[in-house]
């Protein structure tokens, strides 16, 4: 019976997730209460009318001891209740705001993920083993890439305007009517670019480049590998089934990165996502907002975590056994 | 592997590191009154014998602004590094050390710390509390501690079943000189030293992208490379050179923090070996 101890382990992982969300939402719930003076002051924007602050308190929990107060906060928190949106959008629900806005940031962030690790896979296996020849080749690339993601989203973002501008002088351009998809579109275009700015930025793609080029390496190196080849069988299935795992993880490990760089080129580009949300709602003192958006970006990135050990306990039994 | 081409980028990027943190001791010596340096009959120069790097959008010199302003990271980033170091380092350690609930509760600890998006929280809270940016560097260092105390469990887990670890024990030696001493100081420095540099290079990227993002970080009329960019940008169309400077400032100090730690590892990794 493979399936019983399976379940346990995915139940013991379920769980180690609800402690990790409760805890994470706990360190957040007390940096706010470890605001100076008055809390409700020192959070709510300037001219806020003090009815509007008695709710502040009362959704926060402020005027109870911090511990009570978590709990009150939490129990709305659990059903998505983060309150009302102050200054970003007054009156509307946090939820309402930022849901549609973050399903958005995530689709960039994944996309941008998934599109890291085809480049670098594919990179991986046209350069083979490292040499010194591709340490020339790959030390410029190491320096570009180490640029900080808004340096490379400011100079993407420049870039953007000649190019749209370009296009624009030129009358744009037809896609072809048996293309499916729009090939340049106006809307499209900022994400795209954004997309690479962050794939580009912070290191994200030479880390994951590497990461994968090891990886590749001790595997067409490793003695099981050796083993197919002498029987005459194709390695490739091989390779690729004992690389699932370690992508799957690199997946998950670089999503906390991602997340945050995509706060920053979102502002850059101006994207309707929750990184923009987050930082407009944040000079603009919107209290309420930023927290939910923290919530939520931390909750993502348990969830997708639980997700990758879940699926890698599926596909990898040695994880199981190990009782990881 | 690498031989001649690897000791060249470990000098051109030990130079460089060794420059800015020079002009990072310097800085707090060297008189400069951002006020008084306003002049507006100066705006937006070109590179002059007078202004090598040109002047910024109030006919302030860029090029001493760029050396006062490494201030706005230097210690900052000593704190952050020495915090995720420290603190990586004994969690570790401790986690690699003991076994049953205490390893339990240390990892949970670390996990916990970890899934908090870094950015974002230091974001949140800018929000709530218009943080210095020591505060700033701090709780970045702290935030770093999961990341570091993971490779160092790793490490201690593989050597506590080698032979020469065991004879240690044999001898008598107790758990805390063999884990500070034998593993952490000897075998672990490379590791520490290339988390460090790399935590120094977080606290500069912060700095900058909270003074490019919004009103946190230093704030005017006290420069930081960050808000030299931020001021700027707008005038990068029609004036490149006080955008250019800074932002080149800041890519080449990230770059070279990061690789030089990588290739001081790497060398000392193979000396170890």
């Amino acid at each position: 019976m493979r399936a019983v101890p399976l379940i346990l382990a995915a139940l013991r992982r379920l769980a180690g997730s609800a402690g990790l969300l409760i805890g994470a939402s706990f360190i957040i719930y007390m940096t706010v209460r470890l605001a100076p003076g008055d809390a409700v002051d020192a959070i709510s924007p300037m001219g806020t009318p003090p009815e509007v602050k008695a709710q502040l308190a009362a959704e926060f929990g402020l005027d109870r001891d911090p511990v009570t107060g978590y709990f009150a906060w939490l129990a709305r928190s659990a059903v998505g209740d983060f309150g009302e949106s102050l200054v970003f959008s007054p009156g509307e629900s946090v939820m309402a705001v930022a849901l549609p806005a973050f399903k958005r940031t995530v689709l960039l962030s994944g996309l941008t993920l998934l599109a890291a690790l085809v480049l670098g896979l594919g990179l991986a296996i046209l350069l083979g083993e490292p040499g010194p020849r591709q340490q020339v080749l790959t030390a410029p690339a190491y320096v570009l890439t180490a640029a900080p993601s808004f340096v490379v989203a400011v100079l993407f973002a420049q870039g953007m305007n000649w190019f749209v501008q370009a296009f624009v002088e030129q009358g744009g351009y037809e896609t072809p009517p048996w293309f499916p998809i729009p090939i340049y579109s106006e809307s499209l275009m900022p994400y795209v670019f954004a997309g690479f700015a962050m794939l580009a930025g912070d290191g994200l793609f030479m880390d994951w480049f590497n990461t994968l080029r090891a990886e590749l390496l001790s595997l067409k190196q490793a003695q099981f590998i050796t083993a197919v080849r002498a029987k005459g069988a194709r390695t490739v299935g091989h390779i690729a089934r004992n690389l699932v795992v370690p992508v799957l993880s690199g997946f998950s490990a670089r999503l906390p990165l991602v997340l945050g760089s995509v706060v920053i080129v979102e502002y850059i580009f101006t994207l309707d996502g929750a990184g923009y949300v987050l930082l407009e709602a944040s000079r603009a003192r919107d209290f309420p907002m930023v927290v939910g958006l923290s919530v939520l970006f931390t909750a993502t990135i348990i969830v997708v975590s639980l997700i990758a050990d879940l699926v890698r306990a599926l596909i990898d039994p040695r994880e199981v056994a190990r009782g990881g | 592997m690498g031989g001649k081409g690897q000791t060249l980028a470990l000098r051109i990027s030990g130079g460089i590191v060794a420059i800015v943190l020079l002009l990072g001791v310097i800085a707090p010596f060297i008189g400069y009154d951002p006020v008084a340096d306003v002049d507006y009959e100066a705006q937006l120069l070109g590179p002059s014998w007078a202004h090598v790097f040109g002047t910024d959008g109030q006919g302030r010199d860029v090029a001493i602004r760029l050396v006062k302003g490494t201030e706005a990271f230097f210690l900052p980033g000593l704190l952050a590094a020495a915090i995720a170091v420290i603190g990586g380092a004994l969690a570790g350690a401790v986690a690699g050390y003991l076994q049953g609930i205490g390893r339990s509760v240390v990892l949970g600890g670390l996990q916990l710390l970890d899934t908090l998006p870094r950015l974002v929280f230091i974001i949140l809270l800018c929000t709530i509390m218009n943080p210095s940016i020591t505060l700033i560097a701090g709780v970045a260092g702290l935030l770093f501690v999961p990341a570091i105390a993971t490779v160092i469990r790793r490490k201690v887990e593989a050597l506590g079943s080698e032979d020469y670890i065991l004879a240690h024990v044999a001898h008598g030696f107790s758990p805390a000189r063999i884990l500070l001493y034998h593993i952490l100081w000897l075998q672990c420095r490379p590791l520490l030293i290339r988390q460090a540099t790399f935590v120094f290079g977080y606290v500069l990227f912060v700095e900058t992208a909270l003074s490019y993002l919004g009103d946190y970080g230093v704030q005017e009329p006290s420069p930081s490379w960050g808000n030299m960019v931020a001021q700027t940008r707008d005038l990068a169309g029609q004036a490149p050179w006080p955008w250019l400077f800074p932002a080149l400032a800041i890519v080449v100090t990230i770059a070279a923090f990061l690789s030089f730690g990588n290739l001081l590892a790497r060398r000392d990794e193979e000396a170890i070996r």
